[in-house]
């Protein structure tokens, strides 16, 4: 188990490598120069000149990607080019929100979409199937940033239950903490839980067919024994590789909920960094991101163990 | 199994009723969060971004300047009809040749980290603002020497005679930071921001609020009246009105066009909508086709409806433009005069330029929702003329990139607007100018540029800025298009608000009820 664990870190170091290279050049490749940015309209061009050869964007990109890999692997992510915060502090201000988010999302996801899933594949063609397939087709097709303001209007606005945005941070005031990210969970929570019910649905059903599953009917089993514990754990691998896929997406992919509940996430960080073209942010962040979603991998690696003990981890090759 | 089936299915179905909910109109009161008191209290002011810098010696953002008016004080304020009024300076003297002021200062300022305000620290803050690295610099480039006279007097020498010098010190140039803490600091300021103004920062998230609290020391008694302020960001327009509605922000700095008709009978807020000090409009690239011709650029600037732009897309919040001076301005007027389209005569200037059947250009614009609708309605408007238009949208950030470079046809670049009518016609026609994207060069421009800024007297001024906008109305490099109004909502709990024409909410005199 260890040495799995330990291998798969060493090859994640080249995939992480080779992400900050590409987000590294992608990012010079972007047309709008930080010095100009950072200046505004009213710049002249030796002012941005000057402001250019301060922050070393005169020097070869190569040298500049040594210099901040360098500074990378003695801990270092370097300063906001914008206003000079350690990198570091700005994704450790911003990284809770979004992890909090994301789990949350996760949470109200599983707990729709097990049900649901269940439900509709031991029933399939009933009306309660058609009902939560039709629910699934609604949350993935309903965009999630109306239902969020949606969800504003009728709690914040209408009902006066819930603060219409802002985030306090958990340890602070758990309370506003919860009424603050409620709404933004939900919005979606519906639609990441949608893709797991429809991936549920198929998987048991597919189980469902299997000749152990009649097996256990014919020894007498109870509905509720057979599908809790014979069909739904085999069912559960594609459905864990979903969620691997739908959390790392999330960790990332959070910017139009954290900006419609005024969030101060992860995934809003990225985009207004690079919209002020602070390259220094942008890649310190977008490397947590990357570490953080091979993390991910690695625990939907271990959790197939869990699941099934067919798969072993650590010894064959397949995995 | 039935049991199951059975709450799994009270689940399902009270999502159901959520989501049903939603749309049904239900009407419950709304819970407002309001303090009684008349002092104290927190004031919520919604902003549409977050300010990059608290720093006004870097700041290049129009939302810093926001959180500014309540840390910093500035030498000289703007009031209410856009005079020049004492802040720090508490007076000032003018030398016979316009070239040299001096400011008496206010005695017993003190900054927040409990350094005096003093003589010593304006020489400072000048000499910070003309610093290479400073955006300010451009602005202060007419300075040639500052010194202290006293500990509470200053002087500073100018190169030549500059109209809009005491404006530029009522806005970001003019504000003073605490040396001691730029110096403590250092490249770290913008993160400590001490000023001598009203409130005091205390702390900042990132991308969610700006926590201010009252400044117990401030120097004009009796101020400021809150206890604390905090700016939150949200940044979608709808959002922060909704957050208004459940009084979760008393105020809002930005307000959704579309809603100013609905919100004018809301009995929790009230809409102010006036005119700011700033324009929008198209910078056209003289230096290369298709606007290299005149005639092109003139017919393009003729066949834009410029009411029909105000009225639809921003509910009339707007004033049709025609020169650089908005009605806040002492320059406003003779000059913003404009024809109604007109189809036949814009065909005859096609015609004249060798197109008669019209030609293509690319509009580049920004990213924002109005920007395409503005975009899209001149693609419509120089239909008829058989004027192409594609429409690129592109970031900002990439937009002034291109522009600066003249890598454009035609670009939708606006101006936030300064109160001095020289700050925002000035660096934007004279040749080789900073904000010059449009690469125009005029003899005669430049010397009227100039002469207007040598002036005091604003009715001369005024007449030599009519003469220049009348040449660049003929020669049409950029094409305005309208005059920005400042739509804030604030709540009926808010007491003492004034509006000033730049637009910034001034904290001090506010109280909430």
């Amino acid at each position: 188990m260890l040495v799995f664990l330990f291998r798969r870190l060493l090859l994640a170091i080249p995939v992480v490598l080779l992400v900050t290279v590409m987000v590294f050049s992608l990012l010079h490749m972007l047309p709008g120069d930080p010095a100009t940015v950072i200046l505004g309209q009213e710049a002249t061009p030796e002012a941005v000149e000057a402001l250019r050869e301060e922050l070393g964007l005169n020097k070869p990109i190569i040298l500049q990607y040594l210099y901040w890999l360098g500074g990378v692997l003695q801990g270092n992510l370097g300063r906001s080019l914008v206003d000079h915060t350690p990198v570091s502090d700005l994704i450790l201000q911003r990284l809770p929100a979004t992890l909090e988010l994301t789990i949350g999302t996760f949470i109200v996801a599983i707990l729709i979409a097990v049900p649901t899933g269940i439900l509709s594949a031991t029933r399939p063609g009933s009306w309660a199937d058609y009902l939560s397939t039709t629910f699934a087709l609604g949350g993935m097709s309903i965009p999630h940033f109306w239902l969020g303001m949606m969800f504003i209007v009728l709690f914040a606005v209408r009902l006066g239950w819930l603060p219409a945005s802002g985030y306090v941070p958990f340890f602070e005031n758990p309370v506003a903490n919860l009424a603050a990210m409620i709404m933004p969970m939900v919005a979606t929570g519906l639609r990441e839980s949608a893709i797991l019910m429809r991936m549920i649905r198929s998987s048991l059903l597919e189980v469902m067919q299997a000749d152990y599953i009649r097996t256990a009917y014919s020894k007498g089993l109870k509905d509720r024994a057979v599908i809790l514990h014979h069909a739904f754990k085999n069912a559960l691998v594609p459905v864990v590789t979903t969620s691997g896929l739908i959390v790392a997406g999330l960790l990332g992919g959070l910017v139009i909920t954290e900006s419609i509940f005024s969030i101060p996430g992860f995934g809003r960080l990225i985009v207004e960094s690079i919209y002020n073209r602070d390259f220094v942010t942008v890649q310190g962040a977008i490397l947590v991101s990357a570490l953080l979603v091979v993390v991910v991998n690695l625990v939907v690696d271990l959790l197939y163990a869990v699941i099934d003990p067919r798969i072993k981890v650590g010894k064959g090759a397949d995995v | 199994m039935k049991n199951m089936t059975k709450s799994i299915f009270t689940v399902v179905l009270s999502f159901l009723l959520l989501l049903t909910g939603c749309s049904s109109g239900e009407k419950t009161a709304t819970n407002e969060g309001v303090s009684q008191e008349k002092t104290g209290g927190t004031l919520n002011i919604s902003l549409d971004s977050d300010p990059p810098k608290l720093d006004p010696s870097l700041s290049t953002a129009l939302v810093d300047r926001m959180v500014f008016q309540s840390i910093f004080d500035k030498m000289v304020d703007i009031d209410e009809n856009g005079e020049i009024i004492p802040m720090l300076a508490k007076e000032w003297k003018i030398s016979e040749d316009l070239r040299t002021y001096t400011f008496v200062l206010q005695q017993g300022v003190k900054f927040h980290d409990g350094t005096d305000f003093n003589a010593e620290a304006v020489k400072f803050n000048f000499e910070r603002n003309m610093d290479q690295g400073s955006p300010r610099k451009n602005e202060l480039k007419e300075v040639s020497k500052v010194s202290v006279v006293d500990p509470y007097t200053v002087q500073v020498e100018l190169k030549r005679p500059f109209a809009p010098f005491l404006s530029i010190l009522a806005d970001r140039a003019g504000m003073m930071v605490s040396p001691a803490a730029v110096k403590k600091y250092g490249d770290d300021f913008s993160n400590h921001p001490v000023g001598t103004g009203p409130f005091v920062f205390k702390e900042r998230v990132k991308g969610s609020f700006i926590t201010l609290e009252k400044n117990t020391n401030y120097w004009k008694k009796g101020m400021p009246k809150l206890n604390q302020i905090v700016y939150k960001i949200i940044t979608d327009a709808n959002v922060a009105l909704m957050n208004l509605k459940s009084g979760q922000v008393d105020m809002t700095n930005r307000f959704p066009f579309k809603e100013i008709e609905k919100s004018k009978n809301d009995p929790n807020f009230t809409v102010i909508s006036e005119p700011g000090q700033g324009y929008q409009g198209i910078h056209l690239n003289v230096s290369k086709p298709p606007f290299d011709r005149k005639e092109l650029r003139q017919a393009v600037d003729l066949l834009i409806d410029r009411d029909a732009i105000v009225n639809v897309l921003l509910s009339g919040a707007g004033t049709p433009a025609h020169s650089p001076f908005s009605p806040t301005s002492f320059a406003y007027g003779e000059s913003d005069r404009y024809e109604k389209p007109d189809l036949q005569k814009a065909r005859d200037l096609l015609k004249k330029a060798g197109k008669p059947n019209g030609f293509s250009f690319t509009l580049k614009i920004g990213t924002s929702p109005l920007n395409q609708q503005v975009g899209q309605m001149i693609q419509t408007m120089l239909k008829p003329a058989g004027i192409q238009v594609n429409l690129e949208k592109v970031e900002f950030g990439t937009l002034l990139d291109q522009t600066q470079k003249g890598n454009y046809e035609a670009a939708a670049i606006g101006w936030s607007g300064r109160p001095d009518p020289d700050q925002n016609i000035y660096d934007f026609y004279v040749t080789g100018g900073p904000q010059n994207y449009s690469f125009y060069s005029n003899a005669e421009v430049d010397r009227l540029l100039d002469e207007a800024r040598a002036e005091l007297d604003e009715a001369k001024r005024k007449t030599i800025y009519d003469q220049a906008m009348k040449i660049i109305n003929e020669e049409v490099p950029y094409i305005y298009l309208y005059h920005d109004h400042n739509v804030f909502g604030i709540s009926k709990s808010v007491d003492g608000f004034q509006y000033v024409p730049d637009g910034l909410i001034r904290t001090v005199g506010i109280s909430k009820r």
